[in-house]
C-alpha cells in the first residue's frame, strides 16, 4: 500500500497538502481556511456596520441634533442594515460556522465542491466593496429594504445600481454555498451516520442551506427588476406605467423572510451543540428540535406578507399570513422549551459558551413574544414601522444571531486555533453585552408603541429621555466587543494550548486534533449512534475512547 | 437502581421555584389586565381599546412564558451546577424525551395562537375593509405628499393641509393614497404612511392604490399623524394633526372652510399692517413642520428662514426672484416646488391675507 | 476534490463524484426555476392589477410564429434525447449527429426569437409598459439561457470529439442534456403564459 507525503494510505483519498502561500491562505480550497477567511472578512464588516449604528445613536441622543445631516443619517441606517444582514450575519452563520464545523461533524474531508466554496467566499469582499462603494455617490437611503418608488429617487446617481450589484453578488454567493452544503450533507455523511444520528448543528445547516438555495434566487430576481427599472426604465414598480410598488414588497419579502431564518437557524444549531456539552447530558427532544427546524424552513416561505399588513392586502391575504406567522411560532417555542429542559438535571459548567447560550435563550424568548404581537394584524397596525419593530428585530437578530455567534466562537475557538480563550475576559464580555444589550433595546419597545416611527433622524421631544438612555447604553454595548477582540488576540499570541477535546464533547470535530489537520480525519469514522449520549461510550467504531476526554474545567 | 429513580423526578426544590415563578407571573398577568393604558396614552377611537386588548392578550400570556423560561434558566443554572466535589466529567440525567411534556408544550401554544388568531380576526373589520361595507357616515380622502398630508372633505372645494378635523362619535372612512403634482417629474409620488398612534391605526399611502381605513373618534383632543414609511429627506419631519372636536365646533370649522373657498383671493396681497408677533404664532403653528427660524443651512424640509432677507450666500428665493417682502409673500400665497418637497399654497395652509402679512412682518424681524 | 489532484480516478470514485455533481446540478436548476418563477409571479401580479390586458396600444405577440418556434425547441429536446441514447449505447456517431442537430435547432429558436423581437420592438418596448417589461424580461432571460445552452452543447460536443467522454463516464453530457430539457420546460410555461393565456 503506497503512502502519501503525510504518511497516510493512498486509498484514504487524501490529496497532498497545498504548498504555496497563495494556495494555503488566499485561494484555499480547504473549508476550514475558507471559514477563517469568512470570519475575518465578515468581522471587518461587523465593525463597519456597528460603527454606522453608533453614528446613528449619536445623532439620536437628542431630538433635534445636527450631528449628521438627514441624508447621511439615512445612508447610515441603510448601510447598517444591508451590511449586517448580507455582509455579516449570513456569511458568518453559513460561510464561517457552516464551513468550519459541518463537514467535520458529518465525518467528511471537505464539502462537495471545494472550488465553488472558494468562489463563494471571494464574492463576499467583492460584494462588500460594491455596497460600500455606493457611499462615493451617496449611498441608498431607503433602508436595507429599498422600497420603490423612493429608493429610485434618492439619491440620484449610480449608488442604487452599486447597491443592487453588491447585494446580487452576495446573493449568488449565498445560493452557491447553500447548494454546496446541501449536497455535502445529503451525500457525504460518514458510514453509519443516518439523518437522525447527525448533530443538530448539521440539521440546522442543512435546512439553512435549503433556504439559501431556494429563497435567495428570489432576491436575485427582485434586485434585477429594481436594477433594470433604475437603469433602463423598465416599469415593474412604476405606477405611472402600470407598475406596482407593492410588487417589490412581495418579491423582496418572499426572500427576506426566509433570510431571517437563514440568520437564526444556524444559531439554533450552535445552541443545540453547546448545551449538551456543558451540561453533559443528552439534548432533550432531539427529534423535536430536528424536525421543527425542517418545519420552520418550509413554513418560512408562507409568512412573508406579515411585513405588508399595512400595504393594502386583501382580507384573505391578511388572514393567511397572520395564521401562518402564528403557526411558525410553535416549532420555535418547542425548541426553546426543549433546550431549557436539557439544563434540568444536567451537570452544568457555566463556561462562557454556555453563558452566551443562556443569554440567547433569555432574550430570544422576548423577541419571540414580540413577534407574536406583530403577527396579529390589528396589533400590527400600531406596531408596524415603529421602534417596536426595531426592538423586535434586534432582540432576535442581536439577542439571537449575534449571541449565538459568540457562543459558537467561544465554543469552537480551541478547535479552530488550537488555543483557549481567556475565561475571565469571556465572562466580562458576556455580562457587559447581555446587560447593555437589554438596556439598549428594551426601551425601544415602548417609544415605538407610543408613536416613534422608524428611519427618522429626529423625533418628538417626548421621547428624548429614552433615546438618550438608549444611546448611552449602546456605546457601552459596542465597546464590549473590544474585550473579545483583545481576548482573541491574546489567545492567538500566547493562549493556553488546547487539546483535541477541551470541553469533553462527543461530536466528531472533537475527535481530531486542534487545530484541525487539513485532511480532517486520518480514517473516515464509522458512526454507531447519536452524538449526545453522555455517560455511554463514544459512538464511533474506529475512534479511541480516550477522546471522550474529561473537560479541562 | 439508579439514584435518580429513587427520588421523584421533580422534587420540592423544583416546585418551590415553580411557585416563585408562578407568583411573579400572576402579579405580572394581573398587572397587564388592570393596567389602565388609556390613562397614560389615549384610546381615542372606538377601535383603540380592542387593539389594546389584543396587545394585552399577548402580554398576558407572554409574561408567564418569559418569567418561566428565564426563571428556569436561572434556577437550573444554579441548582444543577456541577458541584466542586463532583468529578469533572460527571454526567447528567439520561432523560431526553417525554411525550406528554412535549405534546403539552406544543398543543398549548398552538391553542393560544388559535385564540389570538380568532380574536384578531374579529377586530380587523372594525377598521379595515373585509367583505362587508363600512357603515360610515362620511368618506374623506387623505393624500400623502412630500412632506405633508392633504385632506379632501366632501363638499369642500379646497383641500385642508395637515390638519384632519373630525367630529367626535361619527364613523368616518378615510381613503388613503399618495400623489404628487403632475408637473413634478422628479418628485414622483412615494409611499407614505398614515399613523395615528392614539387611534392605534396605521395604513400606508401607496401611489396607484387607495386603501380605506375606518374608525370612529371617541375622545376629544388633538393627536398626531405620524408618517412611518420612509418617504425621502423630509420623512423625519412629516407629521400632521387629527383634531377631534365636538359636533358644533366641527360644523363651525367646516363652515369657515366653505366660506374661505367661496371667496378666493383675487387682489394682490397687501403687506401693510402686518403684526410680527401674530406672525410668529402663525409661523410656529404652520411653518415649523418644514422650516426652522434659523440660518439657511439648518434645513428641515425647506431651508432655515432667519436670514431670509439678508443672506449674501442665498440672495434669491427658490422661485429665482430676489428676496423681497413681495416676492416672499408671493411664495406663501402660491406655494413653491423645492428640491426636497412641495410647499403648499396659502389656501392649503389655511392662511388669510392678513396672516400672510403678519408672517412676512415676522420674517422681517428675524436676523 | 477529484480535481485537486492528478491520479487516475477509479470507477467507484467517478460514480461517487458524479452523484454529487448530479445532485448539485439539479439543485442549481431548481434555483434557476425559482428565478423564473419569481419573474412569472411579477408578470401575473402586474397583469392582474392592470385594468386591461394587454395595455392600451400593445398587440399580443403573434401566436403562430411562436408556435413554430416552440416546435423547433421541443424538437431540439427530442434530438438531444436521441443524442444521449447514442452515448449510452456507445454509438458516438449518433451522439455527434443528434447533438449537432440540437445545436442547429436551438440556434434556429434563437433566430426565431430575434425575428419576433424585431417585429415587436417598434411599438412594444421593454420600458414602455408592464407588458413589455414582463415579456422581454422573461423571454429574454429564457433566450439568454438557450444561448448559454447552445454554447454548453458546442463545448461538450468538442470535448466528445476529443474523447473526453465514454459510455460509462459522461457526466458533462448528462448535465448538458438536463440543462437543455430544463430550458424546454421553462419555455412550455412561458409559451402558455404569454401566447395562450
Amino acid at each position: 500500500m503506497s503512502v502519501t507525503e503525510v504518511g497516510l494510505p493512498a486509498s484514504s483519498h487524501i490529496h497532498p497538502p497545498p504548498d504555496t502561500f497563495i494556495k494555503k491562505y488566499v485561494f484555499s480550497l480547504d473549508h476550514k481556511v475558507i471559514a477563517v477567511q469568512y470570519f475575518i472578512t465578515a468581522g471587518l464588516f461587523l465593525v463597519f456596520a456597528g460603527l454606522l449604528a453608533e453614528l446613528m445613536r449619536v445623532q439620536l441622543m437628542g431630538p433635534n441634533n445636527h450631528v449628521l445631516s438627514v441624508a447621511v443619517f439615512n445612508q447610515a441606517y441603510s448601510l447598517h442594515g444591508t451590511a449586517m444582514v448580507w455582509l455579516v450575519g449570513i456569511p458568518i452563520v453559513t460561510g464561517a460556522f457552516g464551513n468550519l464545523i459541518m463537514p467535520v461533524q458529518i465525518g467528511a474531508r471537505d464539502v462537495a465542491f471545494p472550488w465553488l466554496n472558494m468562489l463563494s467566499f471571494w464574492m463576499l469582499p467583492v460584494a462588500g466593496i460594491l455596497v460600500f462603494a455606493s457611499l462615493l455617490f451617496g449611498a441608498p437611503q431607503a433602508g436595507w429594504t429599498e422600497y420603490p418608488p423612493v429608493s429610485l429617487q434618492l439619491p440620484l446617481g449610480e449608488s442604487l445600481s452599486l447597491w443592487c450589484a453588491g447585494v446580487f453578488v452576495i446573493g449568488v454567493s449565498s445560493t452557491i454555498t447553500g447548494l454546496n452544503f446541501l449536497v455535502t450533507i445529503v451525500k457525504m455523511r460518514a458510514p453509519g451516520m443516518t439523518y437522525t444520528r447527525m448533530p443538530l448543528f448539521v440539521w440546522a445547516t442543512g435546512v439553512t442551506a435549503f433556504l439559501s438555495m431556494i429563497a435567495t434566487a428570489n432576491l436575485s430576481a427582485a434586485l434585477a427588476g429594481l436594477f433594470i427599472q433604475h437603469n433602463f426604465g423598465v416599469p415593474f414598480y412604476d405606477v405611472t406605467r402600470g407598475g406596482a410598488p407593492v410588487l417589490w414588497q412581495h418579491v423582496f419579502w418572499f426572500y427576506s423572510h426566509p433570510a431571517v431564518y437563514i440568520l437564526i437557524l444556524p444559531a439554533f444549531g450552535i445552541v443545540s451543540e453547546v448545551i449538551p456539552t456543558f451540561v453533559r447530558r443528552p439534548i432533550f427532544g432531539y427529534k423535536a428540535i430536528a424536525y421543527s427546524s425542517a418545519a420552520i424552513g418550509l413554513l418560512s416561505f408562507m409568512v412573508w406578507a406579515h411585513h405588508m399588513f399595512t400595504s393594502g392586502l386583501q382580507h384573505w391575504e391578511q388572514l393567511f399570513f397572520m395564521i401562518f406567522t402564528m403557526i411558525i411560532a410553535v416549532p420555535t417555542g418547542v425548541k426553546i422549551f426543549s433546550w431549557v429542559t436539557t439544563l434540568w438535571r444536567g451537570k452544568i459548567r457555566l463556561d462562557t459558551p454556555l453563558l452566551f447560550v443562556l443569554g440567547f435563550l433569555s432574550v430570544f424568548t422576548l423577541g419571540g413574544i414580540t413577534g407574536v404581537m406583530l403577527a396579529s394584524v390589528p396589533a400590527d397596525a400600531q406596531e408596524h414601522a415603529s421602534y417596536f419593530v426595531v426592538a423586535h428585530i434586534h432582540y432576535v437578530l442581536f439577542g439571537g444571531t449575534i449571541l449565538g455567534i459568540f457562543a459558537g466562537l467561544y465554543y469552537w475557538w480551541p478547535k479552530m486555533t488550537g488555543r483557549m480563550l481567556d475565561e475571565r475576559l469571556g465572562k466580562w464580555h458576556f455580562w457587559l453585552t447581555y446587560i447593555f444589550f437589554n438596556l439598549t433595546f428594551l426601551p425601544m419597545h415602548w417609544v415605538g408603541l407610543l408613536g416613534m416611527p422608524r428611519r427618522v433622524a429626529t423625533y418628538d421631544p417626548a421621547y428624548a429621555g429614552t433615546n438618550f438612555f438608549v444611546s448611552i447604553s449602546s456605546f457601552v454595548l459596542a465597546a464590549a466587543i473590544l474585550i473579545f477582540i483583545y481576548n482573541a488576540y491574546r489567545s492567538v499570541r500566547h493562549g493556553e494550548l488546547a487539546g483535541p477535546n477541551p470541553w469533553g464533547a462527543r461530536t466528531l470535530e472533537w475527535m481530531i486534533p486542534s487545530p484541525m489537520p487539513y485532511y480532517n480525519f486520518r480514517d473516515i469514522p464509522i458512526v454507531l449512534s447519536g452524538p449526545y449520549d453522555y455517560g455511554k461510550p463514544l459512538p464511533y467504531a474506529n475512534i479511541s475512547q480516550d477522546l471522550a476526554m474529561t473537560p479541562v474545567r | 437502581m439508579k439514584p435518580e429513580q429513587r427520588e421523584p423526578l421533580l422534587d420540592s426544590g423544583f416546585w418551590r421555584a415553580v411557585g416563585v415563578m408562578a407568583v411573579i407571573s400572576i402579579v405580572l398577568m394581573v398587572g397587564v389586565v388592570v393596567f389602565p393604558i388609556d390613562k397614560y396614552f389615549p384610546e381615542a377611537a372606538t377601535v383603540s381599546k380592542p387593539i389594546d386588548d389584543l396587545f394585552k392578550f399577548c402580554a398576558f400570556f407572554g409574561a408567564p412564558i418569559f418569567v418561566f423560561i428565564n426563571g428556569f434558566l436561572l434556577y437550573f443554572a444554579i441548582r444543577f451546577r456541577r458541584r466542586a466535589d463532583e468529578p469533572i466529567d460527571a454526567v447528567g440525567s439520561e432523560i431526553h424525551e417525554h411525550q406528554g411534556l412535549e405534546l403539552t408544550w406544543t398543543v398549548i401554544p398552538s391553542l393560544l395562537m388559535v385564540v389570538l388568531a380568532v380574536l384578531s380576526y374579529l377586530v380587523i373589520p372594525l377598521y379595515y375593509p373585509t367583505n362587508q361595507a363600512f357603515a360610515s357616515a362620511v368618506t374623506l380622502e387623505a393624500i400623502g405628499h412630500k412632506f405633508y398630508y392633504e385632506f379632501r372633505y366632501p363638499g369642500l372645494k379646497q383641500s385642508v393641509m395637515n390638519e384632519l378635523h373630525l367630529p367626535i362619535g361619527i364613523p368616518v372612512t378615510v381613503d388613503l393614497t399618495s400623489a404628487e403634482d403632475e408637473q413634478d417629474v422628479h418628485n414622483g409620488a412615494v409611499i407614505h404612511s398614515f399613523w395615528v398612534p392614539e387611534f392605534r391605526l396605521k395604513q400606508d399611502m401607496i401611489p396607484g392604490i387607495v386603501i380605506p381605513i375606518h374608525f370612529t373618534p371617541s375622545e376629544l383632543g388633538t393627536y398626531r399623524i405620524v408618517c412611518s414609511e420612509f418617504c425621502g429627506l423630509g420623512h423625519s419631519h412629516m407629521w400632521g394633526k387629527v383634531i377631534v372636536q365636538s359636533k358644533a365646533e366641527f360644523n363651525a370649522w367646516y363652515a369657515d372652510q366653505q366660506r374661505a373657498a367661496a371667496s378666493p383671493i383675487s387682489a394682490p396681497l397687501s403687506l401693510a399692517g402686518g403684526n410680527p408677533s401674530a406672525g410668529q404664532t402663525i409661523f410656529n403653528a404652520k411653518c415649523t413642520v418644514c422650516h426652522n427660524a434659523a440660518p439657511f443651512a439648518q434645513r428641515k424640509v425647506g431651508p432655515g428662514l432667519s436670514q431670509l432677507f439678508d443672506d449674501p450666500d442665498h440672495p434669491d428665493l427658490v422661485t429665482g426672484k430676489k428676496a423681497t417682502p413681495d416676492n416672499v409673500a408671493d411664495i406663501v400665497e402660491h406655494g413653491a416646488h423645492g428640491d426636497m418637497g412641495v410647499m403648499p399654497n396659502m389656501q392649503a395652509n389655511g392662511l388669510s391675507p392678513k396672516d400672510v402679512a403678519d408672517l412676512v412682518a415676522y420674517l422681517r424681524t428675524l436676523r | 476534490m477529484a480535481a485537486a489532484h492528478a491520479h487516475a480516478v477509479g470507477d467507484a470514485e467517478y460514480a461517487e463524484v458524479s452523484g454529487h455533481r448530479l445532485l448539485g446540478f439539479l439543485f442549481f436548476l431548481i434555483s434557476d426555476c425559482v428565478i423564473f418563477g419569481n419573474f412569472i409571479f411579477s408578470y401575473l401580479y402586474l397583469r392582474n392589477a392592470a385594468p386591461v390586458w394587454p395595455p392600451v396600444g400593445i398587440e399580443r405577440p403573434y401566436l403562430y410564429l411562436a408556435a413554430v418556434n416552440s416546435i423547433v425547441l421541443f424538437g431540439s429536446g427530442a434530438t438531444m434525447h436521441y443524442a444521449m441514447e447514442g452515448m449510452r449505447h456507445d454509438r458516438r456517431s449518433q451522439f455527434v449527429a443528434y447533438t449537432i442537430a440540437t445545436i442547429v435547432l436551438g440556434s434556429m429558436f434563437l433566430g426565431g426569437q430575434a425575428y419576433e423581437y424585431t417585429h415587436l420592438l417598434p411599438h412594444t418596448t421593454w420600458a414602455g409598459t408592464t407588458f413589455g417589461a414582463s415579456f422581454y424580461t422573461l423571454t429574454g432571460l429564457h433566450g439568454f439561457h438557450v444561448f448559454i445552452g447552445v454554447i454548453f452543447l458546442i463545448v461538450v460536443l468538442l470535448q466528445t470529439l476529443r474523447g473526453t467522454y465514454t459510455q460509462e463516464r459522461h457526466f458533462g453530457l448528462t448535465a448538458a442534456t438536463l440543462y437543455w430539457h430544463f430550458v424546454d420546460v421553462i419555455w412550455v410555461a412561458l409559451f402558455f403564459l404569454f401566447y395562450i393565456y
